[in-house]
């Protein structure tokens, strides 16, 4: 007999001498445990290649084709790229669309919600019931808040303009004017930032109070304050926002679809957004090639995007540890 | 003893997985009694349609020793989608119910069966013309028309009496539309209490208003364009009087209570002449409080130049590689033949393909459904289709937001009209 190192060691080797294995099998049996191990996740695996990265590349080659799901897969090189930027009108509009969006909601949103973050820290009586109060509209389900904000911008009977109209405002006709459709549409997502206001108040409660005290020894004021200590502290949470805030905005689809006649993107285009108009491609004129082609697009604008904010990040995010990893 | 046990969930997991990928090819193709099972897509599935969809099935089903037809409800959003998907695997249904307007596209595409090889040349007999046309490609059939419809002007006749219009003498013509309107409106100060009548409301729209002002002739004919033409500019500036005359402000706020309120407007009292299809009778009828009303064709651009109406339906088609397309055009024949036409007709009060059964219904049915229903088999006459040419797939999306922008004053209509056209000129370059 051997003597073992470990109670685990020997409770492995009388394992193996139950099953009439010795211990010079014990690669084997790593590569079983691996086996195991992966017939376990397998559900996942196989969830993960069939039905995520297969499509994603059986997408990526269809963009170089002409792939209508019958009848034709023809290699047409970049063609789908290049009709894009040279025969596409609506291709332009819809990125300008999107991009507009994008650089509004986004700022609009992580504002808005450290606003309300900040002010729902305060230690005031009812607390709770204001945190509830305004994290309410982030557990509304989608379509059913577009129906109840079109209903709210309806130009004449809606309560937007209503309320407006105490105070002498001739409200917009929303919806139904182009110039006023994307602003409608970010008001309507100013309403329900209770998602993000809920991260950031997490993180600010994070905030250590010693920090505040040493700035108040300083004869710091409140500004300050919240310029100098809050907001570097909570940077980590206002970067991951952001950073997910702008790939969720250009991925804006839903409310366009549900809010415009027929989801056709609104009047005189105003809320076509890319993915509406790719969608449309896709499913509406079934130009499989063409639609994938726009993904895949979309897919390098907002990596790029993405990897410039993160580069940007490390100039700004400050992270407690110090290694600003 | 604990590593056997993990192993074998494992495994069962992992079979599982695999079971759960393998479960449609179980499909029975025959029934006990040795019948041909032909699957039927429809997106019939509400209260009304499915019993009456459910009956004509089952009548058939009764009358067949060799073919059993199984009814699938398919929601309107999925149906489409779901047919491509299916054809792409080749697996698809035997009968499904299409769009009348995109037959050909399908066929270019190879999405569903030529059915030339199973009918005869008097087939097609049975049906309107117009709605035969649609359902060529390269002169063969891909499909059989099923229902169709066209659009009429409702007419408000206790509002004619009002401001002294006489209720059987309903406008011919765009001039005589506008003088009536006109006189039909109700003012409260600035505020408007009922509209004589707003071309862009209803089951209409601007490209229906331009092709009748251009003898009816539409954004695209026989494959050449005809988008920017001295017509459709002035049925477009025509529109944008109508506008400017209301006001934006009276246009958006009726427009955006059509949405949120259960009650038509028409029927409310709101709308004084208001243009719908066919079907549009049964609110009249079920919720518009023994309403007095008429209706007629549609007026035209001048005396003599066509009262054009446009319309719409379904079709019955068999999608490529279809396992028993002999015994799927049993049933489509069933379905598109008299009897069937004439019950689906009497039920629902829709417009059928077939001449014969549409002109039975005209026959049976009373009163004001009578008088409603022959107004609309007659107008089958100058009502046009147009179904979207294979070169331009996606052309009314670059037409319509220059239309908008003509509507909202932002260009005029010649600028508008030719940029349309050469946004739709590129569409083809492809």
């Amino acid at each position: 007999m051997k003597s073992y190192e470990t109670p685990i060691e020997r409770r492995r080797a009388a394992l193996a001498n139950k099953q009439g294995m010795t211990s010079n099998r014990r690669i084997s049996r790593k590569t079983r445990d691996n086996i195991i191990g992966y017939l376990f996740i397998s559900p996942w695996i196989i969830g993960f290649l069939g039905l995520t990265l297969g499509p994603l590349l059986f997408s990526l080659f269809a963009s170089f084709t002409d792939y209508n799901i019958t009848s034709k897969m023809n290699f047409i090189g970049f063609d789908n790229f290049k009709r894009m930027f040279t025969i596409d009108d609506l291709f332009k509009t819809s990125l300008w669309n999107t991009l507009f969006y994008v650089i509004f909601s986004v700022p609009l949103t992580t504002a808005g919600a450290i606003f309300l973050s900040v002010l729902l820290n305060q230690k005031v009586k009812g607390m709770k019931f204001f945190r509830t109060l305004y994290y309410l509209p982030a557990i509304l389900s989608g379509v059913a808040v577009y129906f109840l904000w079109m209903q709210l911008l309806s130009p004449s009977t809606g309560l937007v303009n209503t309320f407006l109209a105490w105070f002498g405002i001739e409200g917009p006709a929303w919806l139904f004017d182009p110039e006023w459709t994307k602003p409608a549409l970010l008001l309507m997502k100013m309403w329900s930032v209770g998602g993000g206001m809920l991260l950031y108040l997490a993180s600010l409660q994070g905030v250590s109070n010693s920090l505040y005290e040493a700035a108040d020894l300083d004869g710091a004021d409140v500004i300050q304050k919240f310029f100098h200590i809050t907001l570097p502290m909570i940077s980590p949470i206002i970067f991951f926002d952001v950073l997910t805030s702008t790939i969720g905005s250009f991925q804006i689809f839903q409310e366009a679809y549900v809010m415009t006649e027929n989801g056709s993107g609104g009047p005189g285009n105003s809320l076509l957004f890319y993915n509406l108009h790719m969608w449309n491609n896709a499913f509406e004129v079934f130009d499989m090639g063409y639609a994938s082609a726009m993904a895949w697009l979309l897919f390098i604008v907002v990596m790029i995007l993405t990897i410039i904010n993160m580069k940007i990040g490390k100039k700004w995010v400050y992270y407690e540890g110090g290694d600003n990893k | 003893m604990k590593k056997g046990l993990l192993f074998i969930i494992s495994a069962f997991l992992f079979i599982g997985i695999l079971a759960g990928c393998s479960g449609e090819s179980a499909q029975a193709e025959k029934t006990k009694d040795g019948k041909v099972v032909v699957d039927f897509w429809s997106f019939w599935g509400s209260e009304t349609r499915r019993p009456i969809i459910e009956k004509i099935i089952d009548d058939f089903n009764k009358s067949q020793d060799e073919v059993f037809v199984k009814h699938t409800y398919l929601p309107w959003g999925d149906i489409w989608t779901k047919n491509l998907a299916s054809v792409a695997a080749g697996n698809p249904a035997d009968v499904i119910i299409n769009d009348i307007n995109t037959v050909a596209q399908r066929a270019d595409n190879g999405q569903s069966e030529d059915l030339g090889k199973y009918i005869d040349d008097s087939f097609k007999e049975q049906f309107y013309p117009h709605l035969w046309e649609t359902v060529l490609y390269e002169d063969k059939p891909y499909a059989v028309p099923f229902n169709t419809d066209t659009r009429l002007l409702f007419y408000n006749k206790d509002a004619f009496k009002e401001a002294g219009l006489d209720p059987e003498k309903p406008p011919a013509t765009w001039d005589e539309l506008e003088e009536y309107a006109e006189k039909l409106d109700l003012k409260d100060g600035d505020r408007y209490e009922r509209v004589g009548f707003y071309p862009l409301w209803g089951s209409t729209g601007a490209a229906s208003w331009m092709t009748s002002a251009d003898g009816g002739k539409g954004f695209i004919q026989n494959g050449e364009l005809y988008i920017n033409t001295p017509k459709k500019q002035e049925a477009l500036q025509w529109l944008l009087g109508w506008k400017e005359r209301l006001g934006e402000k009276t246009v958006q706020s009726f427009e955006a209570e059509f949405g949120s309120e259960q009650s038509n407007p028409f029927i409310a009292g709101k709308v004084a002449m208001w243009i719908d299809i066919g079907t549009f009778y049964t609110q009249i009828r079920d919720y518009g409080d023994d309403m007095n009303f008429g209706v007629a064709p549609i007026p035209a651009y001048e005396e003599g130049s066509g009262n054009w109406s446009d319309g719409g339906g379904f079709v019955a088609e068999i999608p490529k590689g279809a396992k028993h397309p002999e015994e799927a055009m049993k049933f489509i024949e069933y379905l598109t033949g008299p009897e069937a036409q004439k019950y689906w007709a009497m039920k629902n009060y829709d417009n059928v393909a077939n001449i014969e059964a549409a002109e039975a219904v005209v026959k049976e049915l009373k009163g004001a459904d009578q008088y409603v229903y022959e107004a609309t088999v007659k107008n089958l006459d100058q009502t046009q289709m147009f179904p979207v040419p294979i070169e331009y797939p996606d052309y009314q999306n670059r037409i319509n937001p220059h239309i908008d922008n003509v509507l909202l004053g932002k260009t005029k209509p010649e600028k508008a009209l030719e940029k349309a056209e050469i946004d739709v000129e590129k569409l083809k370059k492809n």
